[in-house]
């Protein structure tokens, strides 16, 4: 028990004890004596002389207790004190005070403020250490984002039952033909199945995740025709089955080149080989007869021929000359990046280059220009025609441009250019000649004479003038990596609410009756592993068919002028329910926004079968019916701000919804509801609430 | 047909006998007096010796292309009276605008229209500025 006391009260319950007990033993020692005289009565002298020692010896024993409670229990408990407020409360000052209050315990408070001293520096380090890390930590996955947002292919994670764990900003571009593609969304949503599971079930069966699979599939839609490979991730847990890596590329356009030249290739054999075989023919006859004059129909017949010929192969060899260039794979090129790396590899080679000319994007393969203009350059530095270059760009009527590698010095023979072309560019660019550079971009080159001074022509087919260049795009990498290993219930019912995806949305209509009010506005969110995926955002305005009422733009702010041209509420509310397919959806005073889409069943020939919460209904589980539930009071209580200009959108509501939930999750699992099933049943004892809200 | 007193003088330049012989029969029945080189080689040479009034100059050449001979000609104050037709198998537009930069007064692609032909060397005689650039077939083209 007596553990429990502090240690002042212990030592002052000790001398307390000690005082009583000399108090005691004078009074023993006095009794012994007397019985020892015999004496009848006790002789008051002694009496005093008692008294004088019982106090003398209590007032000893307090002064003694008094020097050792505040010298010795005061301060082994100040000491005490300014230990734990180090170690537990990362008090960092040293013990000053509290040492010198146990100046009379001899070493024990220099030894404390060295252990607290060395506790604080070691604490120190090695917070300042995981401080370091964690920056490095954070800067490399920085990194790596930006690297995986920038690759220029579609990169996507996805679990083996081909859930989205991760994607980028070029996936999105590729797979975004409908509805853009979301986290924990399913692959097979975007991309038709066969090629990627076949591609998978073999990877998986394998077992060797060094192995890889090239496959070409097409977008659900069938829009896109993509190349890929798939690679399976190793097996991070027993009885998970492991996720995959899928980079896509788009070649909808390589295949539909190939497609025309073959198209063009066919056609030419086609219509050269008919008038080819008539004219043999005709000429054949035209040969046995003694004269011409004879057969009129025959000469005819054959200038004819001649003529079909002379179109075909005219027509067919522009045709072909224009679609050459589209094969190849020529990208769209800042003439400014262009001429910067161009006077680079000059300055390289000890040449100097001055550019003029507006700034245009030209549709070219970079390197090799890049190449063919620094090859010439160094050819004619040889030569010892010139060491000084100008590159003037100028713009042509129409949709090309003219480069033109100025020197003052002698010019240069068509017929000695002509001959350089065909050598290869040098050891850097393999093989490649000067001569298949100028074949791959259509064009050609030759020498020219420009106000006094030589220069050589390359005239590029497409440019156009470049506008401000446009920021960078802010491209996302997009991913839960717990995805992964997340578990899958079928059931939503027993399903954990964190593992549940759920879209919280909000509609705008033109009034409150469902009945005869339309939707003008359509907002969501998505939820996925407790989380709000910012990038995942619906947000449409509908044109509703119909006049908005001024009291209700009053209200949400849209009026008739902005939704004009919006979708209307057919095609919005397709790409809708496309959004919120496999998930829960989450509103608040969910039955007015789902009275607004369900009577559109028919027309858009979905259902809106999904499961459903309402926050109102969460709140009163969580706060009581008693309470406001409407959005501002729920969300007030909640610490959620919604900006003024966001109040009454679709989307500022839905954002401040979504909020709401998010903190209302835990609070309902605190109350023991962990599951949707559970939530569900919890909600249902306040179905009265609801019904008066709605009514 | 043009009159004797005005018979221009015509030099094909051309490695092909089959067209080079069609060539012939048809300047000759157009009135020119017409002369023929087959190889790249001399025909700078020719030209300056001979000073024909127009040269029917292939661009595909053996040894000399066509572009060369027509920048050489060009190049020679003496020969600026001359004017140059030049003729291609291919006919892309950039090798068009390659043979009018050196310093070809037309440019026409093979297989071309006999009427077509025959309208371009004259216009080039008569010393006029080309009056379409539209890509029918056979259709000179001009800068």
């Amino acid at each position: 028990m007596l553990d429990r006391l502090s240690l002042r009260l212990r030592i002052l319950l000790f001398f307390a004890a000690l005082a009583l007990g000399a108090v005691l033993a004078i009074v023993a020692g006095l009794w012994v004596a007397l019985r020892h005289e015999g004496a009848a009565t006790v002789p008051p002298a002694l009496v005093s002389g008692g008294l004088i020692a019982a106090f003398l010896v209590v007032g000893l024993v307090t002064w003694v207790w008094f020097l050792f409670d505040q010298n010795v229990a005061r301060a082994i408990e100040s000491l005490a004190s300014a230990i734990r407020a180090r170690v537990h409360a990362g008090i960092e000052h040293d013990l000053v005070a509290e040492a010198r209050a146990a100046r009379y315990l001899g070493d024990l408070a220099p030894a404390a403020a060295a252990v607290t001293r060395t506790l604080v520096e070691t604490r120190n380090a090695l917070a300042e250490s995981v401080a370091r890390e964690t920056t490095r930590l954070a800067a490399e996955k920085s990194r790596l984002e930006t690297l995986l947002a920038d690759v220029p292919v579609a990169v996507l994670l996805c679990t083996a039952d081909h859930q989205l764990a991760f994607y980028n900003g070029q996936a999105v571009d590729i797979l975004g033909g409908g509805t853009a593609p979301g986290l924990d969304r399913n692959l097979l949503d975007y991309l038709r199945a066969g090629p990627i599971r076949h591609a998978y079930d073999r990877l998986a069966g394998a077992g060797d995740p060094d192995l890889a699979s090239d496959l070409l599939c097409a977008t659900a839609t069938g829009g896109r025709l993509l190349a890929g490979r798939m690679r399976v991730l190793r097996r991070r847990e027993e009885g998970i089955a492991p996720g995959y890596v899928l980079t896509l590329r788009d070649v909808t356009a390589d295949i539909a080149a190939h497609t025309s030249r073959e198209a063009l290739l066919a056609e030419v054999f086609d219509r050269v080989r008919r008038p080819a075989a008539n004219l043999q023919t005709v000429i054949g006859v035209l040969a046995e007869l003694q004269d011409a004059q004879d057969a009129p129909d025959l000469s005819a017949a054959m200038l004819d021929e001649v003529g079909a010929l002379t179109q075909a192969i005219t027509e067919l060899g522009a045709r072909y000359d224009a679609a050459q260039s589209d094969w190849r794979p020529l990208v769209a090129t800042r003439s400014a990046d262009l001429l910067d790396g161009l006077k680079g590899r000059l300055q390289a080679e000890g040449l100097s280059l001055e550019t003029e000319g507006p700034e245009l994007i030209l549709q070219v393969d970079g390197f090799e220009i890049v190449a063919f203009w620094a090859w010439l350059a160094c050819r004619l530095a040889e030569q010892g025609t010139a060491r000084a270059f100008r590159l003037v760009l100028a713009e042509e009527d129409g949709p090309g441009a003219v480069m033109r590698l100025c020197w003052d010095g002698a010019p240069l023979s068509v017929g000695r250019l002509d001959g350089w072309l065909i050598e290869p560019l040098g050891a850097a660019t393999g093989e490649l000649s000067a001569r298949a550079v100028l074949k791959t971009h259509a064009t050609e080159a030759w020498p020219e004479q420009v106000g006094g001074r030589s220069a050589v022509v390359m005239p590029i087919r497409s440019a156009r003038r470049a506008g401000r260049r446009p920021p960078p795009i802010a491209r996302k990498v997009v991913y839960d990596f717990d995805l992964l290993s997340k578990a899958r219930n079928a059931a939503v019912a027993d399903t954990r609410l964190d593992d549940l995806t759920f879209v919280v949305f909000d509609t705008e209509t033109t009034g409150l009756s469902p009945a005869t009010d339309e939707i003008v506005q359509i907002a969501g969110v998505r939820l996925v592993n407790g989380k709000r995926v910012e990038t995942e955002v619906f947000d449409t305005l509908v044109n509703p068919g119909r006049p908005i009422p001024p009291s209700s733009t009053d209200v949400h702010g849209i009026n008739d002028s902005m939704v004009v041209g919006a979708p209307d509420i057919v095609e919005a509310g397709r790409r809708f329910h496309k959004f919120a397919e496999g998930a829960v959806l989450v509103a608040h005073n969910a039955p007015f926004d789902m009275e607004f889409l369900r009577r559109k069943e028919a027309a858009l020939g979905v259902a809106f079968d999904h499961p459903i919460l309402d926050t109102v209904l969460l709140s009163a589980v969580v706060y009581g019916q008693t309470e406001q539930h409407s959005l501002d009071a729920l969300t007030a209580r909640l610490g959620i701000t919604i900006p003024e200009e966001a109040r009454h959108t679709a989307i500022g509501d839905t954002v401040a919804t979504a909020d709401a939930f998010l903190k209302l999750v835990p609070m309902l699992r605190a109350r023991g509801l962990d599951t949707f099933g559970a939530v569900v049943a919890e909600v249902r004892k306040h179905g009265r609430l609801l019904k008066d809200l709605n009514g | 047909m043009a009159e004797a007193a005005e018979r221009k003088r015509i030099l094909v330049v051309e490695d092909e006998d089959n067209i080079a012989v069609a060539l012939d029969y048809l300047m000759t029945r157009e009135g020119y007096e017409q002369s023929r080189i087959a190889t790249g080689a001399g025909a700078v040479d020719l030209i300056r010796q001979t000073r024909p009034d127009l040269v029917l100059l292939d661009v595909m050449l053996p040894e000399v292309s066509g572009y060369e001979i027509c920048q050489n000609v060009r190049l020679d104050p003496a020969l600026s009276g001359v004017k140059i037709l030049m003729m291609t198998a291919r006919g892309s537009a950039m090798e068009r605008r390659k043979g009018l930069a050196m310093g070809a007064d037309g440019f026409i692609s093979k297989p071309f229209e006999l009427k077509a032909l025959r309208a371009e060397v004259r216009r080039i005689l008569a010393g006029e500025p080309a009056v379409t650039t539209s890509d029918a077939p056979g259709e000179a083209r001009h800068a």
